[in-house]
């Protein structure tokens, strides 16, 4: 059986720059940062006090005995979803349910909820805790939610591989698609890390960025010579994968087209990352599109914005795309909507398609002088008119070393 | 039979729980309300028995499956508080 085609059907995302595909793609657009000092009472005890949190309220979107059993990463999950779903439109599982599945991302899972517990048993002396906790705090917790709003009895599964969760989510959801084996697939990641503990611990790795003593909106500075790591964000995002036939057959506006996904892993360390995992899972994933590197028209890069990952992408870059490198505009939206951790592969891939999809490739924001050892053409100027741009890669690597790179189209170019 | 009467106090509580969790009018809430129509499914069950826990200060060990009504909540809660009452474990005998 040859390898079916997988439509994009359906974008969801919650995101610091806006909940819905129109208003996150607006701010990049305009190179808008959701990169602020955060308000949070604990704020006090962080030595760098920015993230990119979403404003959300979510009395807005559950009854309140649903909202008591849902983390703020199942929230941001189930809204991501329904947007999703009311883009690609209701009957999209009506023939499928039981061959319609569910694969999310997530680095930290509930980690509000053992936050939460944490300080209620240890700081409070709390003789018990809330009887949804375990609900509230597992990993599987968003996807399960997601897969009981909607009924689907296909495989519902949660990966964690750190940064790059989601992009596995998605990847391995457009596998499942292409054998044959599911028609519809709901595929993103969630993550809501902006709490005491979870900033804290990722305060002692040393990898978050500095506040820009000017503009903490202007903290996050990918590949730039003053950059000094990443911004955490948090949020969701949520896409409708469809065999392009059963989207056909119903009418569906059909968005994009995922062509390919590679994964590999470093299996050198687990913070630094290598130019050979990442190139190789730019290769796989180029190899299972068939296409050649000069085919890519933009690299949503993983540019998170600390020394040892730009200077390597962009390296694992100019390994893959040899003399096309120098012609491939390259961006990274984390200068904007910070580091999503195990939802950042979803979050940016919605980016990648709205970018082809409009013809406009964001920019990399705080971008003024490169550092010598970036040296690609990183949008830099603003976002880019690129009407032409029908191809795209999305990159996702991670602690722990798991690389995973998804190509995708333009319905345009899919069609043509 | 369950009966306004019958349950005071408790069930004036869990009445006031419902109708502020679920936005409707305490008097729409009888004891024989049937919780399959709050939608309380087994998970809302045990969130109500332990808020009312805390209030009632009492402890359960397991929820029982079978509490079909809000008065059998109520009459549960009461059931605890009763046998609290009779045996106040290493509190001093009340004379």
């Amino acid at each position: 059986m040859a390898a079916r085609r997988v439509a994009v059907t359906g974008l969801g995302v919650v995101s610091p720059l806006g909940l819905g595909e129109a208003s996150f793609f607006e701010s990049l657009q305009a190179g808008r940062s959701g990169v602020r000092r955060l308000d949070a009472p604990f704020r006090e005890r962080l030595s760098t006090r920015i993230g990119a949190p979403v404003e959300f309220d979510g009395a807005a979107h559950f009854a309140p005995p649903r909202l008591r059993m849902l983390d703020r990463v199942s929230q941001f999950a189930l809204v991501a979803a329904r947007q999703a779903v009311d883009g690609a439109g209701q009957d999209v599982f009506d023939k499928a349910r039981g061959r319609a599945g569910v694969f999310l991302g997530t680095g930290m899972g509930g980690a509000q909820t053992t936050d939460d517990g944490y300080r209620a048993l240890y700081e409070q002396g709390a003789a018990r805790l809330p009887p949804f906790s375990v609900l509230m705090a597992m990993n599987h917790a968003a996807a399960a939610w997601i897969g009981i709003e909607f009924g689907l009895q296909g495989p519902n599964l949660t990966y964690s591989t750190a940064c790059s969760s989601s992009a596995v989510a998605i990847g391995e959801a457009w596998r499942r698609i292409r054998s044959g084996e599911m028609d519809v697939m709901l595929a993103g990641g969630s993550e809501a890390p902006l709490n005491l503990g979870t900033l804290k611990a990722w305060e002692a790795l040393k990898t978050l960025a500095g506040e820009d003593a000017d503009d903490p909106s202007s903290s996050c500075k990918p590949f730039a010579l003053n950059r000094s790591g990443m911004v955490l964000g948090e949020g969701a995002a949520v896409l409708v994968l469809e065999e392009w036939e059963h989207a056909q057959r119903r009418g569906a506006r059909i968005r994009g087209e995922l062509i390919g996904y590679g994964l590999s892993t470093d299996s050198s360390h687990m913070t630094h990352p290598t130019v050979e995992g990442q190139a190789r899972a730019m290769t796989l994933a180029l190899e299972s599109a068939e296409i050649d590197a000069s085919a890519i028209h933009y690299i949503n890069a993983h540019g998170t914005g600390t020394a040892a990952n730009d200077a390597t992408e962009t390296n694992a870059i100019r390994q893959v795309f040899a003399a096309h490198a120098d012609c491939v505009p390259v961006s990274s939206t984390k200068s904007m909507h910070g580091h999503l951790l195990g939802a950042a592969g979803a979050v940016e891939l919605v980016a990648t398609l709205l970018a082809l999809e409009r013809g406009t490739l964001p920019p990399t924001i705080n971008l003024r002088m490169a550092d010598p050892a970036c040296d690609l053409d990183y949008i830099s100027d603003g976002a880019r008119q690129a009407s032409g741009a029908g191809v795209a890669m999305s990159n996702a690597f991670a602690f722990g070393g798991t690389n995973a790179v998804l190509v995708c189209r333009s319905a345009d170019a899919a069609h043509a | 039979m369950n009966t306004p009467t019958a349950h005071g106090q408790t069930f004036a509580v869990v009445r006031e729980l419902i109708a502020k969790d679920h936005a409707i009018a305490p008097d729409t809430l009888t004891p024989d309300t049937p919780l399959q129509s709050l939608e309380i499914d087994s998970l809302a069950l045990i969130e109500l028995i332990f808020t009312l826990e805390e209030r009632f200060d009492v402890v359960a060990d397991k929820v029982p499956d079978d509490l079909p009504t809000l008065g059998s909540v109520a009459d549960y809660i009461d059931g605890l508080v009763a046998a609290r009452m009779a045996d106040p474990g290493d509190a001093a005998p009340v004379a």
